[in-house]
């Protein structure tokens, strides 16, 4: 297969955009339906990058692959999804100021531990021995099979949360964001539906994290910054929190713009993709923030199709 | 008895920035109901501007003080004016306007690298000498930056709870409408409150600037501790902050010498609080929400 059209940066770009739409997808459910402000994504994917990457390369397997592998990335995705269990319980019934100090704390955590416990992560150094669980031939090859696999796996997210939408289930949960007290005092079990979410969409960050560490084959604790939550944010705030295609258009527009246009096919020095451009970036996505959620705050999209139906048959 | 002296001397010398910098965020809490995480750039922006000061003018570091006060006042005042006012005029609830305080920190922190550069500065200050305090080495630069601290708090405490215009904040925080009938300018003494709690949290920056380093992360490292302290202190009343302030920076001294590693002592104080949170449970504090 000629390859030659794609060049490193791009697929780089791609995989990025890819794996932050599954980010943003997860966080609509958790942020734009039952209404938690996870300000801890990183915190979930990097705990499901190193959960992964400690057992796979840590562990001497007495059975061959392609096993050790998927073992490892079940294991990634089960430990985010216990931890954010352990997250969910701990604030799901607090206010947004403690869901903020509560995965904050966490996201520090996990961080903190990936400095500290050097002979499980190898500390500030990293921990690589990553790879692929196939060889087809050249690594672009490799890399290309492993975007695609990617990509399945979130659009399986996509199918997920779209299914959601169209459920007695997501009625639930958008029951429960909108009014808590309402949805309990109809007998609905708002802080369990609260934690499951909770649960489910972190162990799913988990996932996309370790799916990352492969294609990295590295990984450090800077790499498990407060930049990936905002990315996934700014997409999902741009789009519209509320509808499923928000995180996809916001985050093409975002992280597409910066990972795929500036990144590959703006004729700029090459000095300013190292320190200028990382820079500008997260100055254009924190006032992104800012901006869209004091003009416009359900994004491009608008308020969900739902709400806008009951608004017009209520003829305001 | 050596390391409870030594937790305690180490601690309140080295974490008094924290209980400044928290009285400050508790003050905007309790107004607005709003966690201000840009409340962290306030910080840096404080060490930046007393680095700049004392370095391009030579002012010594005391001399220093008051143009950055003022400086970070006046820049708290002004993402109130430009961000939160607007925001709140346009109805926007809870969960959006930390979203936005968190948008504007990121933006303010990438926005001083590209003023001051990603580098780390130093401000220009004598070495100062190593004292004895019970038993325990601690330089004389921290120990007047404590009781510089010290002074601070209680003359911001008083102010808050005893003064004419703390009467006011402290009404307008409780009831917004009957503060109003009561002939209370809300725009005054909110912008008040703002400039007042950015002048504390740049003093913060400033005194930690000086103790060790001057980076663009410096409040944002800061701001998990500080918002804890706010939370658990609880923003009824500010002496509440300033006591678990002290025990915060009391029990990170306390901690980093017995695990031998900050980032555990970090570890330690982030679990402890967040079960504490668990275990009280939701409450409304009083704060009037935005």
């Amino acid at each position: 297969m000629n390859l030659d059209w794609l060049d490193a940066f791009l697929l780089q770009g791609l995989f990025q955009v890819v794996m932050v739409i599954g980010l943003a997808l997860l966080l609509h459910l958790q942020m734009g339906l039952v209404r938690i402000a996870n300000f801890g994504v990183v915190g979930f994917w990097g705990l499901g990058a190193y959960a992964f990457a400690v057992l796979f390369v840590g562990v001497d397997w007495p059975i061959g692959e392609p096993w050790p592998f998927l073992i490892s990335m079940a294991f990634g995705a089960i430990v985010a999804g216990l931890a954010g269990l352990l997250v969910g319980w701990l604030i799901a019934d607090l206010e947004t100021e403690g869901v903020l100090v509560g995965t904050l704390g966490f996201a520090t955590s996990v961080w903190i531990l990936a400095v500290t416990e050097k002979g499980l992560t190898g500390g500030a150094l990293g921990m690589g021995g990553l790879k692929f669980p196939f060889d087809i031939g050249k690594t672009k090859a490799n890399e290309l099979l492993w975007f695609g696999i990617l990509f399945a796996v979130v659009g399986l997210i996509f199918f997920y949360v779209s299914r959601i939408h169209r459920s007695p289930y997501g009625r639930l949960l958008i029951s429960v964001g909108d009014n808590e007290p309402l949805a309990g005092s109809l007998g609905k079990p708002a802080f369990r539906t609260k934690l499951w979410l909770f649960a489910v969409g972190s162990a799913g960050m988990g996932l996309l994290g370790a799916i990352h560490g492969v294609m990295a084959h590295l990984l450090i604790p800077q790499s498990i910054g407060i930049n990936v939550t905002l990315a996934a944010m700014v997409g999902l705030v741009l789009g519209g929190s509320a509808r499923v295609w928000g995180a996809i258009i916001g985050v093409i527009l975002t992280v597409g713009l910066f990972e795929i246009v500036v990144q590959s096919y703006l004729p700029l020095p090459r000095s300013w993709y190292t320190q200028a451009i990382p820079v500008l970036r997260e100055m254009v996505f924190g006032g992104t923030l800012v901006v869209v959620l004091i003009i416009k705050p359900f994004g491009i999209l608008g308020d969900m199709r739902r709400d806008k139906l009951l608004r017009r048959m209520h003829g305001e | 008895m050596e390391f409870l002296t030594e937790s305690l001397v180490i601690g309140l010398t080295q974490y008094a920035p924290l209980i400044l910098a928290a009285m400050g965020l508790a003050l905007i809490y309790r107004l607005t109901g709003l966690i201000n995480v840009a409340y962290s750039e306030t910080i840096t922006l404080g060490a930046y501007i007393g680095m700049w000061v004392n370095t391009t003018f030579g002012f010594g570091f005391y001399a220093t003080l008051l143009p950055t006060g003022i400086v970070a006042g006046l820049f708290s005042v002004a993402t109130y004016l430009a961000v939160f006012r607007p925001a709140k005029q346009r109805g926007a609830g809870i969960l959006e306007m930390i979203i936005i305080s968190f948008g504007l920190s990121i933006f303010l922190r990438h926005g001083l690298q590209f003023i001051f550069g990603y580098p780390v500065r130093f401000y220009n200050v004598p070495r100062p000498d190593i004292i004895q305090v019970f038993g325990v080495g601690v330089s004389t630069f921290r120990l007047l930056a404590l009781a510089s601290v010290v002074i601070l708090a209680l003359l911001l405490y008083w102010f808050v709870q005893r003064s004419r215009l703390g009467l006011q904040i402290r009404a307008l925080a409780s009831d917004e409408s009957l503060a109003q009938v009561s002939g209370i300018r809300p725009l005054f003494v909110t912008v008040l409150i703002w400039f007042i709690a950015g002048a504390a949290g740049g003093l913060a920056g400033s005194f930690w600037g000086v103790g060790s380093n001057v980076a663009p992360l410096l409040g944002w490292r800061q701001f998990l501790f500080i918002f804890l302290v706010v939370m658990i202190g609880g923003a009824k009343n500010i002496g509440g902050v300033i006591i678990v302030g002290a025990v915060t920076g009391i029990a990170l001294a306390a901690m980093t010498l017995q695990f031998g590693q900050v980032l555990y002592a970090q570890l330690g104080l982030i679990v402890a609080f967040v079960v504490f949170m668990k275990l009280r449970g939701r409450q409304t504090v009083g704060t009037g929400k935005v």
